[in-house]
């Protein structure tokens, strides 16, 4: 496993998220041209959980992936976009449910949680840490403080 | 469900219950061991106030630290459990039903033999490090050594074994309120209103544990097992799965001691914990990636014999612990897991969860309604010397379940499971493959999925050689075939 990546990175830098970026409008005519171009490929959101504090993020959000690729080969791509090992945590969350049928298809996923706009949105997260901040240290504090 | 009803049985701690009750509780423990009611308060940890009394100084210094550890460590959350009498109550896939008396008597057996491991202070140094305590930090690593503990209990002892000195008061199970006011104090007050005394005022000065009934060979060699199995945890850096080791094991995580653990990183540190220690006879850990059981990976794993395939049926297999990190949800549990979760706990294979409410790591042991069971280590208790022939094992046992809501719980948890032999390992496939498709009928993306073959089959083990090189051609291919530069708004093609 990557050190680096275990560090807690902070949150307030994260960018808005792709929704609130953009006007619905504009996100659903982005979506009519892509699938014009690509029709066989699902337009894809990857997005970073915004409490998430360990894994990096990614440099993209937005992702045409092939619509019979499966979610296990989708996960490996990005987990290896990332650089992370095999027994770091990294869970895609849609609709706050995580993915764990990994042999469905993006297709099917699309089916049943394409968002209004034609984009099917994920989240990305590794899992929480568990302990009580005692007075040590001053970064830590700020750990907490940040967190809640 | 929460509420005080005669209907159900109570666990109570005294500092919530009505004064007038709290005297009677006390009047009548005091008459049953002549010793006077405050006496009988402050040396509720010294083993049920039957041995070494505190001194005044050691009052005060209860109360401080029956305080602290309040603070610190949330214990004021709620020390009051009621059960329903009504639905059952589930551990380890045992069920109970508590309108029957005897059924309570037997949880509380049940459960007071659970192996609880809390906070320790005061053992020796961390290597590298000033920490002497995991007081603060190490509540994963504990929730994770009590499910390992768990595995090995049933590995060595089964299921059904229980400690025959399993601190059982037979009013337990009685529901008028005196009576399950005194077993608010003989099994509470020990654990939530009175701090743990230093060592040594915690009993008479080198008493060792005298068991409390006279065992039977068979059972004295279980009682041998046990303190062997209690010995593995030892806060010592010699024991196998003690938090010396652990700590050790975590540091290829990228952890250290005074870091917060994740359930996730502890499976991993649980695992190669049992790797490396020989003691623990033929067991071996499996830990699942991305939510997803590889048969073929267990079977590969457990497989001892090195000339027979491991689904050959003279194949000697080893017992198999498989431990599975989630994420069931962003913020919150997301409830359309609660049902899984539930019938999950009620099968037999089923070791626990470790997980917790935000920051508090807890391990779930078993439900009722919508309540989870739960041992707590947040619970700061001193160093035992687990080297000394018969050393105490009182600070190794809980007599007090707790619950807590399913809708407090953190999503990031991981479940276990044990499978003793390959034929146990492919029903408990079986069995989980229906739960999760049964469930599934409510819910088409389940919890986790039990899939046939090995990870490498699907080219998980070489995720990055294989896919990146694969995105990154396509993303050249798409700059040289574009005018204008990518930017972060432009979509990646796979």
């Amino acid at each position: 496993m990557q050190q680096g990546k275990m560090h807690p990175i902070h949150t307030c830098n994260s960018i808005r998220p792709f929704k609130q970026r953009k006007s619905l409008a504009s996100r659903m005519e982005e979506v009519i041209g892509i699938r014009g171009k690509f029709p066989t490929k699902i337009p894809v959101i990857v997005e970073r959980y915004q409490g998430e504090r360990f894994l990096p993020l990614l440099d993209k959000t937005k992702f045409l992936v092939p619509q019979e690729l499966t979610m296990t080969q989708f996960i490996s791509i990005i987990r290896s976009r990332m650089g992370l090992s095999s027994t770091q945590a990294f869970y895609l969350l849609v609709n706050n449910k995580s993915l764990a049928s990994m042999s469905l298809t993006l297709a099917e996923i699309y089916q049943d949680y394409k968002d209004e706009d034609g984009f099917i949105y994920m989240t990305y997260a590794s899992q929480e840490m568990f302990g009580y901040f005692l007075a040590t240290g001053k970064g830590k504090c700020k750990e907490c403080l940040l967190k809640t | 469900m929460n509420s005080v009803s005669p209907a159900s049985v109570q666990y109570l701690s005294h500092d919530e219950l009505p004064h007038s009750d709290g005297q009677q509780c006390f009047r009548s423990r005091a008459g049953s061991h002549g010793e006077s009611c405050m006496r009988s308060i402050s040396a509720g940890g010294s083993a049920h106030g039957q041995h070494g009394e505190p001194d005044k100084v050691d009052k005060i210094k209860c109360k401080f630290l029956s305080v602290w550890n309040k603070v610190k460590y949330g214990w004021t959350v709620k020390s009051k459990t009621n059960f329903s009498k009504l639905s059952p109550v589930y551990l380890f896939g045992y069920i109970y039903h508590f309108e029957q008396e005897e059924d309570v008597e037997r949880f509380q057996k049940d459960f007071a033999s659970r192996i609880w491991l809390t906070y320790r202070r005061e053992f020796q140094q961390l290597e590298g490090t000033m920490w002497t305590t995991d007081c603060g930090w190490g509540c994963m690593l504990r929730s994770g050594q009590m499910l390992l503990a768990q595995g090995l209990l049933i590995h060595f002892l089964g299921r059904g074994w229980t400690w025959p000195d399993a601190l059982l008061t037979s009013d337990l199970a009685e529901n008028e309120p005196e009576k399950s006011a005194s077993f608010s104090c003989s099994s509470t007050a020990h654990l939530h209103q009175t701090p743990p005394l230093p060592a040594n005022k915690r009993r008479a000065p080198v008493e060792s544990w005298t068991p409390q009934h006279t065992y039977s060979p068979d059972e004295l060699e279980k009682e041998h097992c046990h303190r062997k199995i209690i010995s593995w945890f030892a806060d010592r850096p010699e024991a196998p799965f003690g938090i010396h080791h652990l700590v050790d094991l975590g540091r290829g995580s990228g952890k250290k001691a005074g870091d917060w653990y994740g359930p996730s990183i502890t499976a991993h540190i649980v695992r190669k914990a049992v790797d490396c220690c020989s003691e623990a006879g033929s067991l071996v850990v499996y830990v699942s990636q991305d939510c997803t059981v590889y048969k073929g990976d267990v079977a590969n794993l457990a497989n001892r014999s090195e000339d027979k395939a491991a689904w050959d049926p003279r194949a000697d297999w080893s017992a198999v612990i498989i431990l599975i990190p989630m994420r069931l949800g962003g913020e919150n549990l997301n409830p359309a897991y609660v049902d899984c979760v539930k019938e999950l706990l009620k099968l037999d294979f089923c070791i626990g969860i470790i997980g917790g409410k935000p920051r508090h790591s807890l391990y779930f042991v078993g439900y009722q309604d919508d309540f989870l069971l739960y041992l707590d280590p947040h619970y700061c208790q001193p160093f035992v010397d687990t080297t000394q022939e018969n050393f105490p094992l009182e600070s190794f046992h809980c007599n007090f379940p707790r619950k807590t809501a399913f809708s407090k719980v953190d999503p990031s948890c991981a479940i276990g499971f044990y499978a003793r032999h390959r034929r146990e390992f492919e029903q408990l496939c079986l069995k989980l493959t229906q739960v999760l498709n049964s469930a599934a009928v409510k819910e088409k993306y389940p919890m986790f999925s039990v899939v046939e073959g090995c990870s490498q089959t699907y080219g998980l083990d070489e995720p990055s050689t294989h896919f990146s090189q694969q995105t990154l051609q396509t993303q050249r291919l798409i700059k040289r075939d574009r005018v204008k530069k990518p930017t972060a708004e432009e979509f990646v093609v796979l």
